[in-house]
């Protein structure tokens, strides 16, 4: 990489439940609550306002009543661009691909300064009437979705195999959860803080078996602003700041499912994408002092950790299980809380792996820092990681 | 020639039928298993298509599935979309059919047998009150 991409700031709200009911006399507006988060931002990097050239924003979910919310807070903020403004989607991904646009911005050398960011309000809307859109991401809606499939019904059948391959346990699984809520238990962002038992977790009761209420996401509103910028700018404003030092992508050429029977629980995609962001970055996967993944429920956190070179094929529900995984640990995992606790406001989810690991690699992040962390690694998917956005990052300070 | 349950109730979302897949559609009515094989690379895909999605032939002829195979995985679904709610808790599954094509569908399990994966299971026609479904099903045995 030439001229490298920096993250000088960062904000973000708790994630909780943020969106207003229809009744409700006083409504909860996505754009006050993203002009509040611009300025944060750019207080935190210590950049001006006359600097931003680029602002890429995730698509807002259609509960979100002003359309076209991108330019709209162009025009409440006042904030002329010759680079680019504009919305991107890509199912889960979409906010790993916002974040990448904005890294993009910096390297085509259409901004100084780029905006990453985007809000996702979606909890007044209950979940089964939530599900009548999503059962449509995922999978075939004609050959597929009349059968009943939901997105997390996949990674249950996941979950399933893994167990039959593997003799993996819900003990194992349920020890992610357990982590991600301690993990979260010291995060002021994360939407879930109380914390729980193995026994708790497998009390639940079943949503998609063999995944209990949790070990699969809570649903939930969140928004996040990142700041990004060139390697030479981030080195002027004399602060903490964290490197882009390696990036990879693969799609595998499938929808959800291959119909050539292939190995579902491999996350190819994923190991593809991160050998290439790690080769770019010079590292190998242990020199990582943490990763923050994209795992929306306790199985895929195991299969990504496996799929990163992070534990070994097979055993990253033992690694969860024996600590190897929580913060102290050999190679902590979602020191956010992970989407399982932290929560899964699912377009903007990815910017709040960013922002945990902006906090990490910056040495900001309180009673949940990794020691003397400095190189980390964040995910973002689509499907059954049919896609994989891998990232890697080393902090400078 | 699939055996045929008949369901007594319509399809809670059913599939749209375009001129590609009618054949299917139909054949399926009949009792039939089929989907579309490539005429110049040779290779069935599933659901069928019109453009062969390894060579990209426009020329495919329809031919017929494999109507049994191994269980891949499977799940229960007890959290269910508005419109499935009241068929919850329901199964589904993936299914390695023996001619080496995969495919993902409901599962009907049978009384007194545990859905194990790695089991036979063969597909069966579900004729609902408007047109039909197909599933996979432990063989009895």
């Amino acid at each position: 990489m030439g001229n490298r991409v920096a993250i000088v700031g960062a904000s973000a709200i708790p994630i909780g439940r943020h969106q207003s009911a229809e009744a409700d006399e006083l409504q909860t507006l996505e754009h006050e609550i993203l002009a509040r988060l611009v300025v944060e931002a750019t207080r935190d990097a210590g950049v001006e306002k006359d600097q931003i050239d680029s602002l890429v924003f995730t698509l807002p979910r259609p509960y979100t009543r002003q359309k076209y919310l991108h330019t709209f807070l162009i025009g409440q903020l006042r904030l002329p661009c010759r680079g680019s403004v504009l919305e991107v989607m890509g199912n889960g991904m979409t906010a790993a691909l916002a974040f990448d646009q904005a890294c993009n911005e910096i390297l085509l050398g259409r901004a100084k300064v780029a905006l990453a960011l985007g809000i996702n309000m979606e909890s007044a809307v209950s979940a089964a009437e939530h599900a009548m859109s999503s059962m449509r991401t995922t999978g075939d809606v004609d050959f597929h979705v009349p059968a009943g499939f939901t997105p997390i019904s996949w990674y249950a059948m996941d979950a399933a195999r893994y167990m039959h391959e593997h003799g993996a346990t819900r003990e194992q699984l349920a020890a992610v959860a357990v982590k991600n809520r301690f993990h979260a238990s010291l995060n002021p962002l994360a939407q879930y803080r109380k914390p729980i038992t193995a026994d708790e977790v497998l009390r639940q009761r079943p949503i998609v078996e063999p995944l209990g209420l949790y070990d699969v996401p809570p649903r939930g509103d969140g928004a996040a602003c990142l700041v990004v910028t060139t390697e030479d700018v981030a080195k002027g404003l004399g602060r903490p700041y964290v490197l882009v030092q390696g990036r990879g992508f693969c799609h595998d050429g499938s929808h959800q499912i291959s119909d050539v029977p292939n190995d579902m629980i491999a996350f190819d995609a994923a190991r593809l994408a991160s050998s290439e962001a790690y080769a770019a970055a010079g590292i190998e996967p242990a020199d990582l002092d943490l990763a923050e993944v994209y795992a929306p429920c306790t199985i895929v956190e195991i299969l990504v950790s496996e799929a990163l070179g992070l534990t070994p094929r097979g055993r990253g529900g033992v690694a969860a299980l024996e600590g190897e995984t929580t913060l102290g640990g050999r190679i902590p995992i979602s020191t956010s809380g992970g989407l399982t606790s932290r929560g899964h406001p699912s377009y903007v989810t990815s910017l709040y792996n960013y922002v945990e690991l902006a906090d990490q690699l910056r040495g900001r992040a309180g009673e949940r820092q990794v020691k003397d962390a400095r190189w980390g690694v964040g995910t973002g998917e689509l499907g059954n990681y049919n896609a994989a956005l891998v990232h890697v990052f080393e902090g400078v300070r | 020639m699939l055996e045929t349950l008949k369901m007594l109730s319509v399809r809670a979302y059913p599939p749209r039928v375009s001129e590609a897949t009618l054949p299917f559609w139909s054949a399926l009515r009949e009792g039939r298993w089929m989907t579309t094989q490539c005429n110049d690379c040779n290779r069935q895909t599933f659901p069928p298509k019109a453009i062969c999605p390894h060579c990209w032939s426009a020329s495919v002829r329809w031919t017929d599935l494999s109507s049994q195979g191994e269980l891949y995985s499977w799940t229960r679904v007890h959290a269910a979309p508005t419109i499935f709610a009241a068929d919850a808790p329901y199964s589904v599954c993936i299914v390695d059919l023996d001619s080496g094509v995969r495919v993902a569908c409901k599962l009907v399990e049978r009384p007194g047998i545990d859905t194990r994966i790695g089991m036979a299971v063969e597909i069966v026609r579900l004729q609902y009150e408007d047109g039909d479904l197909f599933a996979a099903r432990p063989l009895n045995r």
